[in-house]
């Protein structure tokens, strides 16, 4: 499933967050794949992430971090150590 | 990072917890996992650990669960998980529905909404400046601006109008959000602290006037979120970003001071608070041991750190002004302590007549609360015990768990207050002057107790005290008193439905309907109201739905006259009948017998009756109940 490429801290909220295993959390899982992922349910994940690793995401880009992946690499570029 | 070990452990406690379906273990894992944890994902994980226990929590814990509507117009579904959270540690279990972000006025005022068909127990209703009042800012930017208080009054009409819309076809107990006065205005903070028609100065008056508002609606209170906002720091209350992203209007870092306030002031409108504060006297009333330091060493008065005392003090003395009954549990020798209030008196805020019960003595304190419970006929679940020791509060949280014991903080006394003034112990929605007279009342009461020791015969002792009883509308009674005994009154209480005071206007205003209010006085005192009825007819019957009598008013015949009383008005609107419900709980043994006791007959349960209820039925037109004959009956 490639679960092994999501860091575990960051699949561990995301399945507190989305209510499933944190065995679910494959890269490629997004809004499009989960049921679960609808607009709140983004919204609280990204308020988990900044509260998690201490950040602040440009709201402008919040509507298109939709996909584990793409979350993934957003904290990468902000220079999270996850 | 945290070590996230004991994090870890407290999860898996929690999911064990979860799997064995063990309430009380869940509760307290989430207590631990969130005072350890401030991730927001602990949170999320609460939730849903706990959105799985609903009925676990409602069957073990005795938790209340409410359907909540959320009128809103602004963004609230991600506090929802720390909303539930927050809920389910003070024992509720809110199935919550949300309503649509343009839709509040159809939602409040259209029975048929899809919010009113959800029939909800309790509404909160948050609004944001924009909807409330969203001409403020532009007329307040000059500060002087003429229109401001039509406006501010415009608007308190305008959700006047919502509140008393909803009222008139729904009972749902009311939460109305008010504002946060904005941080950042064009003003500035000189100008906006002192221009008469600032706009702090009027989102302060417009939320002091929506206070007075909601206080006019029956079940209705308001939510001073910006006293919170203040608390937590108005700076980082509101996070713009997100605000303005999504009109959030609370920061995440605040959601959770935000929903255990909005669960402490709603929980006013369904707990009954706490009557009696037990103070512990060495190191929690002042500092040092008196039996050691002498009453000219203990730590009390103006210098610090008796200030600090002092103000714990203080903070009794205001408490017991609206009604909380104070009374010391000390191991310590009684003359010693005497002697402490002598000498000391011009250090200590409180004398020991300001006590109302005292156990000074070397015995358990539990032992000494029972006796103090039973001194006043008060439940256990009315106490508040202070005391520095650990093992004292340990001790009393054992064996008496209904007792909400509190740690003093010995070695910070400056946080005595604190501590206190942190549990809902004492919040109300509402004093009554029947609250504010109750030290007296209590008084009395020890007096009363010694002459009946004196007296000879029952009979004779309740002759002599000269007992009025007068009868009114539950409505003017006033009714705010009225819905306060329906949720505080446990011992003598039939029924024990907690109704609210929309609930009793019904059964004042339905043809044969009753809804009677006892007042009593006698030759030590005027308790006021103590005593309430509610009927409804049916047929050629008169239904006796509630029945119920303040602690403080048993033995004196009154709930006999009260009965008499009910049977009267319903002879006069045609009954023949009057039928008696009695629901035994595990407090309301002291009336079990109470219409066998008046003649009535056990007779089998209506239909769609339910079956913890049990019937009894009286023939008005043969033996109608009478009034006692020591008991004077007034017209009102």
């Amino acid at each position: 499933m490639g679960f092994e490429q999501v860091p575990s801290s960051l699949r561990e909220l995301l399945a507190d967050v989305f209510e499933i295993s944190p065995d679910c959390i494959a890269p490629e899982l997004s809004s499009k794949t989960l049921e679960n992922w609808d607009s709140f349910r983004h919204l609280q994940a990204i308020l988990a992430i900044e509260g998690e690793y201490s950040v602040r995401f440009d709201p402008q880009r919040i509507p298109e971090l939709t996909s584990v992946s793409l979350l993934q690499a957003e904290l990468e570029k902000m220079g999270v150590a996850l | 990072m945290q070590s996230d070990t004991p994090r870890q452990d407290l999860r898996c406690a929690m999911q064990n917890a979860v799997a064995g379906q063990n309430a009380a273990a869940a509760v307290k894992a989430a207590r631990q996992l969130l005072a350890a944890s401030s991730r927001p994902s602990d949170v999320l994980f609460c939730a849903t650990a706990f959105s799985t226990m609903a009925d676990a929590l409602a069957k073990q814990l005795g938790a209340r669960r409410l359907r909540t509507c959320i009128v809103r117009s602004v963004t609230l579904e991600p506090v929802l998980p720390s909303l539930a959270v927050e809920a389910a540690l003070e024992n509720y279990v809110l199935d919550i529905q949300v309503g649509g972000y343009g839709s509040y006025v159809d939602e409040l005022l259209n029975p048929v909404s899809a919010l009113g068909n959800f029939q909800p127990e309790l509404i909160l209703i948050v609004l944001d400046l924009e909807e409330i009042a969203g001409r403020l800012p532009d007329l307040c930017a000059d500060g002087v601006g003429s229109e401001v208080e039509m406006e501010v009054e415009a608007c308190v009409a305008r959700i006047g109008q919502l509140l008393r819309g909803f009222r008139a076809h729904s009972s749902a107990q009311i939460l109305f959000q008010g504002l946060v006065v904005p941080d950042c205005t064009s003003l500035g903070d000189v100008a906006e602290a002192n221009l008469p028609h600032s706009l702090t100065a009027a989102i302060q008056s417009l939320n002091r006037k929506l206070a007075a508002l909601c206080g006019t609606v029956s079940g209705c209170i308001f939510f001073d979120v910006d006293r919170l906002a203040a608390r937590d720091g108005r700076a980082r209350w509101r996070d713009e970003r997100m605000f303005f992203a999504s009109r959030l209007p609370v920061a995440a870092e605040s959601f959770r001071a935000y929903s255990r306030g909005l669960v402490r002031s709603f929980s006013a409108l369904f707990r009954a608070p706490r009557k009696v504060l037990c103070t512990d006297l060495d190191n929690t009333l002042w500092g040092g041991v008196l039996g050691e330091d002498g009453p000219n060493e203990i730590v009390t008065g103006s210098a610090f750190p008796g200030n600090c005392y002092l103000e714990y003090q203080k903070y009794l003395k205001q408490l017991s002004a609206r009604g909380v009954l104070l009374a010391i549990v000390s191991k310590n020798n009684e003359a010693d302590v005497r002697e402490a209030f002598n000498v000391r008196a011009a250090d200590l805020a409180l004398s020991l007549d300001d006590f109302i019960a005292r156990r000074i003595n070397w015995n358990e304190k539990a032992d000494s609360i029972r006796e103090i419970a039973r001194e006043l006929s008060l439940g256990l679940d009315s106490f508040v015990f202070v005391d520095d020791s650990r093992v004292e509060c340990e001790a009393v949280r054992q064996l008496l768990p209904e007792v909400a014991a509190v740690e003093a903080p010995a070695m910070q006394p400056w946080k005595l207050v604190e501590a206190l003034s942190e549990g809902a112990f004492f919040d109300v929605t509402t004093v009554t002057g029947e609250d504010v007279r109750r030290a007296a009342e209590y008084r009395a009461q020890t007096q009363r107790a010694e002459l009946a020791s004196s007296a000879i015969g029952r009979d004779a002792f309740l002759a002599s005290l000269g007992i009025v009883c007068s009868f009114q509308s539950a409505l003017q009674a006033p009714l705010a008193r009225s819905v306060q005994l329906l949720a505080k009154t446990n011992q003598f209480n039939l029924t024990s439905r907690r109704y609210s005071a929309a609930e009793v206007e019904e059964f004042a205003s339905m043809a044969g309907g009753q809804a009677v209010a006892a007042r009593v006085r006698d030759r030590f005192g005027d308790s006021g109201v103590v005593g309430l009825a509610l009927a409804r007819k049916q047929g050629d019957s008169c239904l006796i739905d509630s029945l119920l009598l303040s602690c403080r008013a048993i033995g004196r015949g009154i709930e006999t006259a009260l009965l008499a009383h009910v049977g009267e008005q319903a002879l006069r609107s045609g009954a023949k009948r009057l039928v008696g419900e009695f629901i035994a709980t595990n407090k309301n043994s002291p009336c079990a017998d109470f219409y066998p006791n008046h003649g009535f007959i056990r007779i089998s349960l209506p239909e769609n009756a339910s079956p913890v209820s049990k019937f009894y039925e009286l023939d008005l037109t043969v033996s109608p109940p009478t009034s006692p004959k020591w008991i004077a009956l007034e017209d009102h």
